[in-house]
């Protein structure tokens, strides 16, 4: 079985095909350009040119003079703001909401999918799918109305408990109750990506891992996990990049007086300070401030992850 | 031992459809056996059903003289190779063929050496570092029959393993496959639309049509002595020409097969063959395979449509009346101008004739009701 015939080092070398297709890109790169002319305009329009906004960050801005009108005051907003007595505190309450949602939060979807993925019967699974995603179409202020009614001292939950607990105005319920609603509102919609990553999955490999031996766990790390992988790698390093960026309508709706204490993050904060008072300068200096945090996060995550991945990462 | 018995086999799917309709087949040990039929015939689906990869709706599986419908695939004691070779991307060859065997918990040594045995008859050792993605499909195919080999099986499965690969890469693999199953000499079970591989691979072919078995016998059985038009027509390259509205004709006790008007007095085998089976005159197609055909003789003629020089013969496409006949002359036998357009006299020897009912489309001589009644249809025999 020595011989090796033509047509194997021709398969070996698939490099022709990508060859000639960059040649053929080259030749039509009209046709291309006007392909992705109207996405390049609508992010440009939409995407980039508001980030001359930013300037408002350094001025003390007034809507009626503009951005070009109003004071230039350099840095005065980000040390305003840096030096505050309660930074610390809203970075830390807006880490840890972020960070503890991650943990908990992104494997859900992911653990949804394999056992979608187990359904054989394709009926019972569009079922399954369709209470699943239905959460998600829920607008994020009557989800937190839900969560208020089911855990007020007469709600569901304490009824089911025997208690009369006043949940909402626990600081130390406050993060729970943020993940768990987002886990049920968000994580079957989350896992559309992983249950369309894993239809990619061979059957065949599959089944030859049922011949082989392997039980359920094993066959998830031998066939199931290898096709959703760089699915996962690459969602984890947007997740990773959206650390800062924790949306303030739904603390904001489930904050109480009571649970301020972990309840007040960034977000919430900025939206005080920057639409509640006015305060466009300040509020966007914390905003770029965020921004600037979640790049950083991104690259450092994307430069971990090539690493750890044989040099496969987001870009 | 390692004998495979599939007892009344039945496959019936939750829409109603059935696979495989009462599927009969002893498997002799070390015994080569080759499900061959069109797409959708039951021959993948009876394979899936052996490994356990389909569950049996109803009928009794065999492997070894234990019943295994319902053992589950990985206690089977069976090996798979899939069309697409189904080999772990992520995997390099060495951790794909040792897989299985770490899954068993066998020790590391044991596991090196009969990954590296089988490596070493695969021609494949030094591919053993690389992923799959590094390989051709040549090198794959050996990667997946290298992981079913380590597992020393009792029963090595084969769903058209070859047919993802170039025509001259097929042929190259089918030998090899040849060589392979004299070295680990087990019994195989494999599928294929080809019949090629069918012919060359099979110590016995069972051939399909809509879930239903129609012959199982050796490559010569079926080729020879097709028990039906199906079998017949399958089976063969190029296919058996097929005369309609013909008759066999008994006269004085002697048959006769007429086509197109000319009588063909049947060979001494024939007549004892039908003359036991008490066939009376009645309307039949008759079937001669191209290579059975004759030119420059006899009174059938044709015109020649198409005339293809294929260096060791000539395959001739011709018309006899409303008849399309196909004719495959060896070089070395032209005597006559086979060129296109030219008119050519075609007879075939009467015992070559294969001669099929025209109601039911089975053959008079080689149909045997008995097996059908069986479900395990073969060819009749004659002890004469």
């Amino acid at each position: 079985m020595s011989k090796q015939t033509s047509s194997d080092a021709k398969a070996a070398g698939g490099g022709g095909k990508v060859h000639n297709t960059l040649v053929y890109m080259r030749q039509h790169w009209q046709l291309y350009l006007l392909f992705i002319m109207p996405a390049l305009v609508l992010t440009i329009i939409f995407r980039y040119l508001p980030m001359g906004g930013i300037l408002i960050a350094f001025e003390e801005y007034n809507p009626i003079r503009g951005i070009f009108g109003s004071e230039w005051v350099g840095f005065e907003h980000f040390e305003r703001f840096l030096s505050s007595p309660d930074f610390m505190r809203y970075l830390g309450n807006t880490l840890k909401l972020s960070i503890y949602g991650l943990i908990w939060g992104f494997p859900a979807p992911i653990l949804l999918a394999f056992l979608l993925n187990r359904i054989l019967s394709t009926k019972a699974k569009q079922k399954i799918q369709l209470i699943l995603y239905m959460p998600n179409f829920i607008s994020v202020i009557v989800l937190c109305g839900i969560v208020r009614i089911l855990l007020s001292p007469t709600g569901f939950i304490n009824m089911l408990l025997g208690t009369d607990w006043n949940f909402m105005t626990m600081p130390s319920a406050f993060r729970t109750i943020y993940i768990a609603s987002g886990i049920w509102q968000g994580a079957g919609w989350a896992s559309i990506i992983y249950t369309a990553a894993l239809s990619n999955a061979s059957k065949d490999l599959k089944e030859a891992a049922v011949i082989d031996g392997a039980n359920i766990f094993q066959q998830i790390r031998a066939v199931e996990w290898p096709a959703i992988r760089d699915t996962v790698l690459i969602q984890f390093i947007m997740s990773v990049g959206n650390i800062m960026s924790v949306g303030f309508e739904k603390a904001y709706a489930l904050q109480t007086d009571l649970n301020l204490a972990t309840s007040e993050i960034i977000s919430t904060y900025v939206y005080k300070v920057g639409l509640l008072d006015g305060n466009y300068g300040f509020s966007t200096a914390v905003g770029l401030f965020n921004t600037v945090i979640n790049v950083i996060l991104l690259i450092s995550m994307n430069q971990i992850v090539k690493k750890m991945n044989d040099g496969k990462g987001m870009y | 031992m390692s004998e495979v018995i599939l007892k009344d086999i039945k496959k019936v799917y939750e829409n109603g459809y059935v696979g495989t309709h009462d599927v009969n087949i002893s498997i002799k040990d070390k015994e080569f056996i080759v499900l061959v039929g069109p797409s959708g015939c039951g021959k993948s689906t009876t394979l899936r059903m052996v490994a356990g990869l389909e569950e049996i709706t109803d009928g009794e599986l065999y492997i070894d003289g234990k019943l295994m419908n319902d053992v589950a695939p990985k206690d089977r004691d069976i090996a798979m190779v899939f069309q697409s070779y189904a080999l772990y991307p992520q995997m390099t060859v060495y951790q794909n063929m040792a897989f299985s065997l770490e899954l068993r918990k066998l020790p590391k040594s044991e596991i090196d050496a009969k990954v590296r045995e089988a490596a070493e008859i695969l021609d494949i050792t030094q591919y053993l570092d690389r992923k799959p993605a590094a390989l051709s499909g040549g090198q794959r195919q050996r990667v997946a029959i290298g992981r079913a080999m380590v597992r020393d099986p009792k029963v090595f499965l084969m769903d058209e393993p070859l047919s993802n690969l170039d025509a001259k890469l097929r042929n190259q693999m089918r030998a090899e496959i040849i060589k392979l199953r004299q070295r680990i000499n087990t019994t195989f079970m494999y599928v294929t639309h080809d019949q090629t591989e069918a012919m060359t691979l099979g110590d016995r072919i069972l051939i399909m049509k809509d879930g239903y078995v129609n012959q199982i016998g050796t490559p010569q059985d079926v080729f020879n002595k097709p028990v039906n038009l199906f079998v017949a027509g399958f089976i063969g390259m190029p296919v058996m020409n097929f005369f309609d509205d013909c008759h066999l004709l008994l006269e004085n006790g002697v048959y006769f097969a007429e086509i197109r008007g000319v009588r063909y007095k049947l060979s001494d085998f024939q007549q004892k063959a039908l003359a036991q089976n008490g066939q009376a005159a009645c309307d039949i197609v008759a079937g001669i395979r191209p290579q059975h055909i004759t030119v420059g003789e006899g009174e059938l003629k044709a015109k020649i449509e198409v005339s293809e020089m294929m260096g060791s013969e000539y395959n001739i496409h011709a018309r006899s009346n409303a008849d399309e006949v196909v004719m495959v002359i060896p070089t070395v036998d032209i005597a006559t101008d086979v060129s296109m357009g030219s008119t050519v006299n075609f007879t075939t020897r009467p015992n070559l004739i294969q001669l099929f009912d025209k109601t039911t489309g089975n053959n008079l001589i080689w149909y045997d009701a008995e097996s059908v009644a069986r479900h395990e249809p073969v060819c009749k025999e004659y002890d004469f």
